[in-house]
């Protein structure tokens, strides 16, 4: 599904023949709509993939180009015209939806850049068992023991005031753990968009990490978040 | 989606919850983890030292529904087993047992690299004990 942006390939534009980048959605010469583009989500937008994305300048990207594929504007249009109104606006929102949200946007390039990685890559990372290091499944492995004793405890019945406040410093110690991976994530996006190869390759392999520790953390919360609000 | 017959049973009913004595020499622990979805599992065995048979296995899992199931069926499997039988235990057969979907089949890799880990850990116990009899008495 992900398909990597080829921007040396030309695509003809079907109404001017004018050769353009395939991943505009309107012709730069003759300003028809175009078929939805091949690449990813970032050119979409016009942007090569990068994880410091001033969000602000993407939302107004998103408005702007959304009034321009209405298809309100394509009612007389062709009806090739009028069936991309419709997918180019569907691509648009997918993009939009994947690119303001940190950590989507995050494992989207990820994703994207193992891809490119090949199957070498992926096929290691499959097999390798210790991907999840042992200290980190250890801690999780114990917070959710800790959960759940208190989980048990309020079902019974409990109304212990002590267990309230536990719940609540454990809410609390939770939320933190995972502001410091969130943190983590904003020191490595730096390193990957504006380091080398080597220090992109190093902050992809950190990263990878992050998200999967993220993941445990943000089941923890939603777990004591349910369980404060039952 | 709709879990099978078997795995809501699992779920609702799971065999073998519980905790073994982690420092037993007996005692193999076994934590594996699938970041895709932030399961965590673990799995402990207590073998025979000298008929070499799992004769106690117990399991705790955070996770789903399916990955519940499948280290309840786990523990269930290989109790009785020797440990090389236990190893014979692939991902594929909890699959058919649990009929689970495709999307799940993650769960059953869990619950067999939970068993490896088990039975590594305890080997790695064991070739110690091996080594030095004498620390194995003394506990």
């Amino acid at each position: 599904m992900l398909k990597v942006l080829d921007s040396a390939v030309p695509v003809a534009c079907w109404s001017c023949s004018v050769a353009h980048n395939e991943s505009i959605l309107f012709c730069p010469h003759c300003s028809k709509i175009q078929p939805p583009p091949g690449g990813d989500y970032f050119s979409v937008f016009g942007l090569a993939p990068r994880l410091d994305l001033d969000l602000g300048m993407l939302e107004h990207e998103f408005h702007r180009l959304s009034r321009k594929l209405h298809p309100d504007r394509f009612a007389r249009a062709l009806p090739n015209e009028k069936d991309w109104s419709l997918a180019d606006t569907a691509l648009l929102n997918d993009a939009y939806r994947t690119l303001r949200d940190p950590i989507r946007r995050t494992g989207y390039l990820l994703k994207l850049q193992g891809a490119e990685m090949g199957e070498e890559h992926s096929g290691k990372d499959r097999k390798d068992p210790s991907r999840v290091p042992a200290d980190l499944l250890e801690e999780v492995f114990e917070l959710n023991m800790q959960l759940e004793e208190m989980r048990m405890a309020r079902k019974m019945g409990q109304t212990d005031p002590d267990l309230q406040a536990d719940l609540t410093a454990a809410k609390k110690k939770f939320d933190g753990l995972l502001d410091a991976v969130d943190q983590d994530l904003r020191g490595q996006w730096k390193v990957w968009d504006e380091g080398d190869e080597a220090a992109r390759q190093s902050a992809q392999k950190t990263m990878v990490a992050l998200l999967d520790r993220r993941r445990y953390l943000s089941n923890l919360v939603r777990d004591v978040t349910e369980t404060l609000g039952a | 989606m709709a879990y099978s017959d078997k795995v809501i049973d699992h779920y609702n009913n799971p065999r073998n919850v519980g905790q073994l004595d982690k420092g037993s020499a007996e005692v193999g622990t076994g934590l594996v983890g699938a970041p895709e979805c932030g399961d965590v599992m673990r799995l402990q065995i207590r073998v025979n030292p000298e008929t070499q048979v799992i004769e106690e296995a117990k399991f705790k899992t955070f996770g789903c529904g399916s990955a519940i199931a499948s280290s309840s069926l786990a523990t269930e499997w290989i109790k009785g087993r020797t440990v090389e039988d236990a190893l014979a235990i692939k991902n594929t057969d909890i699959v058919k047992e649990l009929s689970l979907p495709p999307v799940k089949i993650h769960c059953s890799v869990l619950a067999e690299d939970a068993i490896r880990a088990a039975i590594g850990d305890w080997k790695k116990k064991n070739g110690v004990a091996e080594a030095e009899p004498a620390a194995v008495t003394a506990q």
